[in-house]
């Protein structure tokens, strides 16, 4: 035993030196896609301190994707558009949702898009986007509600902070819940804009009900993620803590999408309610719906097509569902990070711009969207 | 409850606990009820059917053990065959033998209609059958005694460490650990931590990393030869990394607690012919076909023409073994033809060994050369139909130098590489000293450094997704 335990205490002994040894490395001569392997690990609450101490650093998302903000920027945007200008394109999602606007732009130069989104934004984000944005769009323009297969647990989430672990954006949004037969009830988060965030420190009693909050309300709150920042000085720990939140977020994600668990999160009711009313909202203010379902590559996301096309089928709620026309099966319609290639966007783009011609031929307020084809 | 996944570290925090206070026979009650739990963990349902098989061989052992006619023993021993046979052909082959007989009488233009089951296959059922099965013919053979405890045959059947992917364990060697006390020594838990972070690497840090781009390069539509050629060679990685790994994750468990599970691998691709690697893949499977079907078919001794034929049955009942489909089967063949072409080879060449350093050389070669072989068998084995092997062998005969040029999708982690070192480095130790147990002649710091980086790139590539071990269906 006395040996055994002489082997253990040098084990340790070599595991704290390689853990300093990887740590000095780290801080030198380490390539810069090791060194943000290890940050991934890092605690949320530590990599948001990182990006309050280096604003100005390429690929910080403090300042993404706030509501507020966003919301300003479309009508100081809309305000510079000139009354006469041609339908626009309005697209509430993120960057996959940007990119087929953008191929269906390809198509179309002389089409305006306007896009509201955030980094990996759920449908919570960007249906609240549509619904405080109606000011900022005029009868004829099309409203495009991007929906990615990646984020249907998310709904659950606040904030982008609480799932996205490694790369947290930490932008807000409300959580819907069903109420009454057809409607929605949103629950928002304490903190609402980045001046709260970047003063959060000085209040205490915020930070406290803001916590409160994530801990007994989010769906995919995990402890794992927040716990222990001073951990974060130890390269082993970032390890050990990412393997532990990632895996526990990536269950409580299952048992969403699966609908398993105690209680889990009705996400497919709420998003059947959020399209239905997007539908509507639309449709009152003489604009064109479109629902995007986008299915990332990940074939263990729920398959947005086989879920909800039939009920935007049997609800008349325009649609385009990338399964369609794409296999997620195909590597070579995929760039490295999981984004759809520029081919395979026009592809969209182009069934995208058939359901707006569809049902902008449907209607007579429609008929004067004066887009002209350039082929 | 899967071995890379925290909640069976947690269970087995408690089961070693309790082992630890407990004395012998307490020790194995909890063991077996411990087994119980860590296989309902998996369906509940199918609990009854393990009971089934032990109370079956274990009365149908006895019956054999009091009675000395020969007939008599014959009898009970086709009831146990029977019986078991009979649970592993329903649960595992019966919708694969009505549709291929469905679509065999519809190719000679008598279509028949017919109602598949919706059977859930049991897991682990392929490995529990053939361990219980080998202790009844054993009986029979008078090559051990049938024990008269229940509990302890029990838990010789059910045992969690090995329960649902072997390896297949014969009565002879853990039939007698099960019944007398073991004895838990620091030496043991310091030999089973190590054989579990090894299995932990093979299995989280490799095959767990690799996985999603071999699922992505066999559901493409029409891969290069290039890509196919790339696949084939992560599904060989994958495909050990995952199996030996949950075999020396068991073997390290069971070691633990003081059992001493056989060794199931012993670095297979070093292999340079058919019959090497049989002696070193799966190696409780290869015997037991051996031993209980290889051997009772006349093996070798009936000839030429009757040897090859006795490897070709052997080798395709040990391809369907893995699963209900036909490219298991094709993958038999093939290993059977390897293992018979081979045959004739050493007998019209004779039996050579490499020696110096121009032998090693060659060795190298033959290595090298060999696993390309053994990597189309596992194209075989890897397919989803027959249409799909035919394209990608084509696709493999007219490859170009110009279809490396779309690896770009791949991607491969870096802590996988990292684990590829450490477990590389692991197995050419132990082909070079033919010691499993190398390390443990180095001096003490050594010793501890190398644990310490087992630790570290353990934890280095821990964030992969975890997949459930492929020899999990079989």
């Amino acid at each position: 035993m006395r040996s055994t335990l002489k082997t253990f205490v040098l084990t340790i002994g070599f595991l704290i030196l390689l853990d300093g040894l990887v740590a000095l490395l780290l801080q030198g001569p380490a390539p810069a896609s090791l060194k943000g392997f290890f940050d991934y690990g890092a605690s949320v609450p530590g990599k948001i301190a990182q990006m309050k101490q280096h604003p100005g650093a390429p690929g910080n998302l403090l300042a993404v994707a706030w509501l507020p903000d966003v919301i300003e920027e479309s009508a100081v945007g809309f305000k510079a558009e000139a009354s006469d200008e041609a339908p626009v394109m309005r697209v509430y999602g993120m960057s996959f949702a940007a990119d087929i606007a953008h191929g269906a732009q390809t198509h179309r130069p002389d089409m305006l898009v306007d896009v509201h989104g955030g980094p990996n934004a759920p449908p919570n984000f960007s249906y609240e986007v549509f619904l405080e944005d109606r000011q900022n769009r005029k009868p004829g323009d099309v409203a495009v509600l991007g929906i990615l297969s990646s984020t249907t647990a998310a709904m659950s989430s606040y904030s982008n902070r609480v799932w996205a672990f490694e790369q947290p954006a930490p932008y807000t949004y409300p959580v819907f819940w069903p109420e009454g037969a057809d409607g929605l009830r949103a629950d928002g988060p304490v903190l609402q804009s980045l001046s709260e965030e970047i003063a959060l420190e000085a209040h205490p009693d915020l930070v406290a009900k803001w916590h409160r909050q994530l801990r007994e309300k989010d769906g995919l709150y995990s402890e794992s993620a927040f716990a222990l920042p001073v951990l974060d000085a130890s390269p082993f720990a970032r390890l050990i803590r990412r393997a532990l939140a990632v895996q526990s977020i990536k269950e409580k994600e299952q048992d969403i999408n699966s609908g398993k668990g105690s209680d889990p999160y009705p996400y497919q009711e709420v998003l059947r309610r959020m399209v239905r009313d997007f539908s509507e909202t639309a449709r009152a203010d003489q604009q064109i719906p479109v629902v995007l379902l986008i299915q990332t590559r990940n074939s263990q996301d729920p398959d947005l097509r086989q879920i909800f096309a039939e009920y935007l089928k049997a609800n008349d709620i325009p649609f385009v569902a990338t399964t369609d026309l794409q296999s997620i099966r195909d590597p070579s319609a995929f760039y490295g990070d999981g984004h759809y290639t520029g081919n395979t966007n026009k592809k969209f783009g182009q069934s995208l711009l058939d359901v707006i011609d569809r049902e902008a031929s449907r209607s007579v307020s429609m008929t004067r969207v004066p887009y002209s084809a350039v082929n | 409850m899967v071995f890379s996944q925290l909640d069976f570290w947690i269970f087995f925090s408690i089961v070693l606990a309790l082992y630890v206070a407990l004395p012998f026979r307490a020790q194995n009650w909890m063991l077996l009820i411990a087994s119980y739990v860590f296989y309902a963990a998996w369906d509940w349902r199918f609990l009854f059917l393990i009971m089934l098989s032990t109370c079956t061989d274990y009365l149908i052992a006895l019956k054999m053990e009091r009675t000395e006619t020969q007939s008599a023993r014959r009898f009970w021993l086709s009831v146990s065959l029977w019986t078991n046979l009979s649970v592993l052909g329903i649960f595992k082959y019966f919708n694969f033998f009505i549709e291929s007989f469905a679509m065999l009488s519809e190719k000679f233009g008598f279509p028949v209609s017919y109602h598949a089951l919706h059977i859930v296959l049991p897991v682990g059922i392929s490995f529990y059958t053939f361990q219980t099965l080998s202790y009844t013919i054993d009986v029979y053979r008078r090559d051990i005694r049938a024990t008269t405890s229940l509990r302890d045959f029990a838990l010789f059947v059910s045992f969690f460490p090995q329960l649902v992917a072997g390896p297949i364990e014969r009565a002879s060697h853990l039939l007698p650990e099960v019944s007398h006390p073991r004895r838990m020594t620091w030496d043991n838990v310091t030999r089973g931590v190590v054989l579990c972070l090894i299995g932990l690497i093979k299995k989280i840090v490799i095959a767990d990393a690799i996985s999603p781009t071999v699922d992505t390069i066999f559901a493409m539509p029409d891969p290069s030869g290039g890509v196919i050629l790339i696949g084939t060679w992560l599904f060989a990685i994958q495909i050990y990394c995952d199996f030996s790994g949950y075999t020396d994750i068991a073997r390290g468990v069971a070691r633990i607690m003081g059992f001493n599970l056989m060794l199931n691998f012993a670095q297979p691709y070093f292999s340079v012919n058919p019959q090497d690697f049989w002696r070193r893949w799966h190696i409780s499977l290869s015997t037991w076909l051996r031993d209980y079907l290889y051997v009772p078919l006349g093996g070798n001794r009936k000839g030429k023409r009757r040897t090859q034929i006795n490897l070709m049955l052997t080798m395709v009942l040990g391809g369907l073994w893995h699963g209900a489909a036909w490219n298991f089967v094709l993958w038999g063949a093939y290993q059977g033809t390897l293992l018979v072409l081979h045959r004739q080879l050493v007998g019209k060449l004779g039996a050579r060994t490499d020696k110096g350093f121009g032998g090693m050389f060659l060795h190298i070669i033959k290595i090298a050369l060999f696993f390309q072989v053994t990597c189309y068998g596992w194209l075989l084995f890897r397919a989803s139909s027959f249409e799909q092997i035919t394209r990608f062998t084509k696709s493999l005969l007219t490859m170009r130098w110009s279809d490396f040029s779309d690896l770009g999708f791949i991607n491969i982690p870096v802590p996988a590489f990292a684990g590829m070192a450490v477990i590389l480095f692991v197995d050419v130790m132990i082909e070079v000293t033919g010691n499993p147990r190398f390390y443990e002649v180095w001096l003490r710091p050594a010793r501890a450094a190398c644990y310490s980086i087992l630790v570290y790139t353990l934890a280095f590539g821990a964030t992969t997704t975890p997949s459930a071990f492929i020899y999990f269906q079989f």
